[in-house]
């Protein structure tokens, strides 16, 4: 628990989406919102679709909508590897990266 | 004398010719720049993504997951090759046919049967030339590859392995070390080795389950390397098309250097000799 900051990282595969510092991270899991906090244990999710928080450390936020992908904790790195990051997601898409849990369980 | 119009009339021509070389270097500069950006760009996704399927990947999931499989005995092999559909790139699009049937002999000479897979024009009319038969032809991928390209063009070829069609795939394409060094590559993209000594995932927290995440991740991952391979290939090929026009236009230079040499030479031939008869007539008539 010592840092107090997460680093993170949104990449797509076209570009880095995002890479700064913040205080939290809030993202679509497949399984429903996941919140990242500094200190969080290395963690690795899959992700579905949907709205991708950053809260900054200065306070205010970023938000984006991704599709796809997984989610990487380790240490204060956050990287979020999504196959689509951006202000809207097209709706096929969206349907797309939608997870049964029974797919998965 | 008619040497001196000749002369100008080549002159002339070598002239436009190297404008229009001149014209295409500036223009492959001006993609090469933006092409090597998105290769850059591109790069990070797929370092990332590499790293998360070599912590998650662990031996004895192969038998559960067809895209995992390590075929004991590889029977038949797709080739993937990814060729431009332009030419005018000196040697680029040759290097990489010569990859690719390099490749295909060696194969065949170990008794494999071969399947050719091809993106642009240039490898296509090779290929047709030769009667080779090939299971994909692809010409509609532009200067900008996106990840729907990317794929259209693996997702079959991933579903013949998958089904057991073919037991490896190969993808020939350049690989992008700087703007004049681009040579060809084949990469072996199926099966996915397992690494040797890969990290662990026993300490990750994992959601759901790690062969779950991987039965998910792979086919971006097969994707992924393949939309690489796209965008390193544009780059690469604006790269020899730069060289190729930029050798062109020195050459035109250095050409029109001598035209213009051997023309004044003509020129002045020619006013000496016009000097010599006037003087001759006028010596004539005293």
């Amino acid at each position: 628990m010592a840092d107090k900051v997460l680093n993170v990282r949104v990449v797509s595969p076209q570009k880095v989406v995002f890479q700064d510092a913040a205080a939290s991270v809030v993202a679509p899991a497949w399984d429903g919102h996941l919140g990242i906090l500094p200190g969080h244990a290395p963690m690795l999710a899959l992700l579905g679709a949907g709205s991708l928080a950053v809260d900054l450390p200065g306070g205010g936020s970023r938000s984006f909508q991704i599709g796809g992908g997984v989610l990487k904790v380790e240490g204060t790195e956050v990287t979020v590897l999504t196959e689509h990051a951006g202000d809207e997601l097209p709706a096929d898409l969206l349907a797309g990266f939608v997870i049964h849990p029974e797919d998965v369980a | 004398m008619a040497g001196a119009r000749d002369v100008k009339r080549r002159i002339k021509s070598v002239d436009n010719t190297r404008q229009i070389t001149r014209t295409m270097e500036l223009v492959a500069t001006s993609k090469l720049k933006r092409a090597t950006d998105r290769v850059y760009a591109a790069r990070p996704y797929a370092e990332a993504l590499r790293d998360v399927v070599g912590s998650l990947y662990a031996p004895g999931m192969s038998e559960k997951y067809p895209i995992l499989r390590q075929p004991a005995q590889v029977k038949r092999v797709a080739v993937l090759l990814l060729t431009a559909n332009r030419g005018l790139a000196g040697a680029y699009n040759a290097n990489l046919i010569k990859e690719a049937r390099n490749l295909l002999e060696d194969l065949r000479r170990k008794g494999m049967e071969t399947e050719l897979h091809i993106a642009g024009k240039k490898g296509i009319a090779f290929f047709r030339f030769r009667g080779e038969e090939m299971m994909t032809q692809r010409v509609d991928i532009g200067d900008s590859p996106t990840v729907e390209d990317a794929e259209s063009l693996v997702g079959p070829i991933r579903d013949r392995f998958e089904a057991g069609h073919v037991d490896a795939v190969y993808v020939v394409g350049s690989d992008f070390r700087s703007a004049v060094s681009a040579p060809p590559a084949a990469r072996e993209l199926l099966p996915i080795r397992p690494k040797e000594n890969a990290a662990s995932a026993d300490t990750f927290i994992l959601s759901p389950a790690g062969d779950h995440i991987l039965e998910r991740i792979l086919p971006l991952y097969v994707r992924n390397a393949v939309f690489t391979a796209l965008v390193e290939n544009v780059a690469a090929e604006q790269g020899a098309r730069r060289t190729a026009m930029k050798n062109a236009t020195d050459n035109a230079g250095e050409m029109l250097e001598l035209l213009t040499r051997s023309y004044n030479r003509a020129r002045q031939a020619q006013i000496t000799q016009e000097i010599a008869e006037i003087v001759g007539g006028s010596a004539a008539l005293e």
